[in-house]
């Protein structure tokens, strides 16, 4: 009857009651909802993948305005969403270099050595519960492709050998297959991440890496040079070794003797190999650098421009914060200029290594002796965030005679003084400030005469700190009671773990007292005592990290407060290197020599400070890694090698004889052909944990 | 009574609204990857749909066939039920948040839903009274979610098995999802 119009009134009024119904509805059940969490909501990708630890986009937006999470927190979507976000919350962004994944396996299953044919659940998460997969190598990919299901971002794909391989356009680092793989061996890795990388029980390492002091990775230069990637491999050495030419002349490789190729017939030429690809760079006259991550705007003194300090100061500035080297003499190089002959290395290597640190950014000032044209709180005072002191040994003090040319010996490190020179100029009769409170650190039975020289002079209080124990000490018990009864304190098995001072004087030291020690753990109990004078038995000052002392409860300006008159000050021990027989304190045993014993012990120890210094500032523990392998950890490895194809070691062509007598400076080895370094590079295993590349092709089932 | 148990029975097995009418399958798909999404779904539909059913019924017979206008019945239905979850949503935010959380992202996807959208027509279509169309709403919906619950278990183990490469993800679901439907047959004949 109605027809159409009854249609449209019917429909039309229904429209309308509801429209209204609805826009009251939102008016009376109005929730109130944070426009920023809607707008960073809305700027993120939206792929809910996790990376950012919260469970979706979502959770994240509403992390992020809450203050909980960082604008960058989000991984896949990279730079560009992460300044959108900053603007949203009107936040300045933190840079940071970028992650990517990268597989830890390189040998898939078909060459690997198994225990059993798997043929269940087509899941590694499921394979592993199998006696931990099938493969004897407890770190070995299974190749099921779990990380390749959980991408998500289709980033992984499975290789021809069942291993992952990564499309480094398409990863956006945002850790899910890191989190999914039950063995952990896909990580997501950075440089910056590899700089301050220790070899862990976790990762595939082959027996040469786990040798090189500088834990420079091995095998992977080498496949590049094999490869024709002399560049690639160039910048390999430099993340962890910013002297692949100078190494790759004096090293005493270490890494040669743990060579697996030394069961066959001779190691490979690793050594040489660095030296090729050092000189490919030379004379290419191009740079290779490892890139520089964002700049943080942290300045970092370096004190002492050897090999230990250079390596420090070009790391830093390669985790992008601006380091100055501070060098006593007219010329930065130490030891390596002082101590080494032309013939090994010659004087125009040095400089182009020292003037590529210089080229990358590092700052280097010569003729600055810390002590008399700057002291460890004037340079806190210009600002900078952490004093690295790589003053080296006695003898580098020695090496111009500085020491001497001042009266008596330089105050360097507040406070501190090497037990020598107090000893020394105590029998010379000249001067030797002690202060009312005097600690002495080791020294044997000379520590002890500086300690009765100290209680002569006036000191009033004066401590031995001595690692070893009573029973273990080089003290009778005569001397114990007698130096006991003249006041002298001792304190065994105890460790310096910090200094405090204001300005120019010490004013505490934190000792820890090692109670006991099991593998699992060291007890410790620590005890601040008031020291002004520190006199250090060992022949050279320790590695330390100066720093502004902050006091407990104060927050972390953002803006540069005006710091105090003295500038009170604390020390940072970095963290223990693999051959390190315990982790507390400074000068600890099987360490305190590793800088003298070769370059490549310097080399180590300064990207060690580096690294600590770099955590410091980004508020991680400065610590090594749980896992990592020290010199007594147990590690999986091969008594023998099935029968590989022998294949002689190339000889570095040499000067003859007579050449060298004509002319005794010039250099002795002349190093590889590039033919000579490509047939060299490919007599190497390309070791794993226990895999290597079998020549002669090997069959399983 | 018992008519109203032959009912349910009949909604939820016989006449299952996703394996034996086919209706509401993208969500059947979609949602049915993960359990904890799947049992999300299933609750929300319950929710939904016996508000839908109510209201479509009222709507139906107190203000199209009075005007005469049954043939605007899907146009009609269609815009009740989309406003309904839009109401809903805004109901939940505000008063039941907790409710909101677990429920709140699957209500859009229900507005545009088959399955509730077919199971209002069927009402009025068998001519149920306002009491039937409300138990066979809800049964209908329970359906819904056990055949939902039990497909999403299905996929979750399929997720292990090794699956031939053509067949994978929603292929081998389809398959799945096709024997389902066909044990879901056996019950024809029940009522």
């Amino acid at each position: 009857m109605l027809g159409m119009l009854g249609g449209i009134l019917v429909m039309g009024t229904v429209g309308v009651v509801v429209g209204v119904g609805l826009a009251l509805a939102s008016k009376i059940f109005y929730v109130y909802v944070d426009p920023k969490i809607e707008a960073v909501d809305e700027a993120l990708p939206g792929a809910n993948c996790g990376g950012c630890g919260y469970p979706g986009c979502g959770s994240n937006a509403e992390a992020i305005v809450a203050g909980k999470s960082s604008p960058s927190s989000c991984v896949a979507g990279g730079t560009e969403i992460a300044e959108e976000i900053a603007e949203i919350m009107g936040m300045k962004l933190e840079a940071r270099e970028p992650d990517i994944a990268m597989p830890g396996c390189s040998y898939g299953l078909h060459v690997a050595d198994v225990k059993y044919i798997y043929n269940g659940i087509n899941d590694c998460r499921a394979a592993v519960l199998l006696n931990g997969g099938t493969k004897v190598c407890p770190i070995g990919c299974l190749g099921l492709g779990t990380c390749v299901q959980a991408c998500p971002f289709d980033a992984l794909s499975m290789g021809p050998d069942n291993l992952p391989v990564v499309d480094p356009d398409r990863c956006t680092g945002c850790g899910t297959c890191e989190r999914i793989c039950p063995k952990h061996i896909i990580t997501l890795t950075s440089h910056t991440r590899r700089i301050q990388a220790e070899h862990t029980t976790d990762e595939c390492t082959a027996p040469c890496q786990r040798a090189c002091p500088a834990g420079i990775d091995i095998p992977a230069y080498i496949h590049q040079i094999a490869e024709k990637n002399y560049a690639e491999a160039v910048r390999i050495i430099k993340e962890t070794n910013p002297f692949p030419a100078i190494c790759g002349r004096i090293c005493v490789q270490p890494c040669e003797y743990d060579c697996r190729r030394n069961l066959v017939d001779e190691p490979v030429a690793i050594n040489h190999l660095k030296r090729f690809v050092s000189d490919y760079e030379r004379t290419s006259g191009e740079r290779i650098n490892v890139p520089r991550a964002p700049e943080t705007g942290k300045r970092i003194a370096v004190v002492g421009g050897g090999a230990e300090g250079l390596t420090a100061a070009y790391l830093l500035n390669r985790l992008g914060h601006d380091s100055t080297a501070y060098e006593a003499t007219a010329q930065m190089g130490g030891i390596l200029r002082i101590g080494l002959p032309e013939n090994r290395l010659p004087r125009d290597v040095l400089d182009w290594e020292i003037n590529g640190i210089l080229d990358a950014g590092v700052q280097a000032l010569t003729n600055q002796k810390l002590g008399r044209d700057f002291t460890i709180d004037s340079l806190l005072k210009e600002g900078f965030s952490g004093v690295f002191v790589a003053t080296g040994g006695w003898d580098s003090q020695l090496s111009d005679q500085l020491s001497e040319k001042s009266d008596g010996p330089l105050q360097t490190l507040p406070g501190v003084q090497l037990l020598i020179d107090f000893i020394l100029n105590q029998r010379a009769g000249k001067a030797s400030p002690a202060g009312k409170n005097v600690m002495i650190l080791g020294g044997g039975k000379s520590g002890l005469e500086a300690a009765r020289a100290a209680l002569k002079n006036g000191s009033e209080n004066v401590n031995i700190v001595l690692r070893s124990s009573l029973e273990r000490s080089s003290f009778s018990e005569e001397e114990l009671v007698a130096a006991e009864q003249e006041g002298i304190q001792f304190y065994f098995q105890s460790a310096v773990t910090r200094m405090q001072g204001e300005g120019s004087k010490l004013s505490h030291v934190e000792i820890a007292h090692i109670l006991n020690s099991d593998e699992e753990e060291t007890h410790t109990e620590r005890e601040l005592l008031s020291v002004d004078t520190m006199l250090t038995g060992a022949g050279r000052f320790p590695e330390l990290i100066y720093v502004v002392r902050k006091e407990e409860g104060e927050a972390d300006e953002e803006e540069e407060a005006e710091l105090p008159d003295p500038v009170p000050w604390e020390t940072l021990i970095p963290y223990p290197g693999p051959s390190a027989e315990e982790d507390i304190g400074i000068f600890r045993p099987g360490e305190v020599t590793g800088d003298y014993k070769a370059v490549v012990e310097a080399i180590g120890s300064g990207r060690r400070a580096a690294s600590s210094i770099h955590r410091f500032l980004t508020d991680e523990p400065v610590e090594a890694p749980a896992n990592m392998i020290r010199t007594y950890t147990r590690v999986l490895s091969l008594e023998q090698l099935e029968p590989v194809t022998e294949l002689p070691r190339q000889k570095m062509p040499e000067r003859t004889h007579e050449e060298q007598i004509a002319d005794p400076s010039a250099e002795i080895a002349l190093g590889f052909s590039e033919e000579q370094a490509v047939t060299e590079a490919k007599r190497c295993l390309q070791c794993g944990l226990i895999c290597y590349r079998r020549v002669e092709g090997k069959t399983i089932h | 009574m018992g008519d109203y148990i032959l009912l349910a029975v009949s909604c939820i097995f016989v006449n299952n609204i996703l394996l034996i009418q086919y209706l509401g399958n993208c969500p059947f798909l979609g949602v049915s990857k993960k359990m904890e999404t799947a049992t999300g779904m299933a609750m929300a539909v319950v929710f939904v749909l016996v508000l839908a059913g109510a209201i479509t019924w009222v709507v139906n017979h107190l203000l199209l066939k009075p005007f005469g206008v049954e043939y605007l019945r899907t146009l009609a239905f269609i815009l009740v039920i989309a406003s309904l979850v839009q109401f809903v949503e805004l109901f939940l935010k505000k008063s039941i948040p907790a409710l909101y959380a677990g429920l709140g992202i699957f209500l859009p996807l229900i507005t545009t839903n088959c399955a509730v959208m077919g199971v209002c027509l069927i009402n009025i279509k068998e001519e149920y009274s306002f009491m039937q169309a409300l138990i066979a709403s809800l049964t209908y919906a329970i359906g819904f979610g056990l055949a939902l619950i039990l497909f999403a278990g299905v996929r979750e183990r399929i997720l292990l098995a090794r699956v031939p490469k053509p067949l994978q993800d929603t292929s081998i679901g389809l398959v799945g999802a096709g024997m389902m439907s066909l044990a879901f047959f056996a019950f024809k004949g029940m009522v």
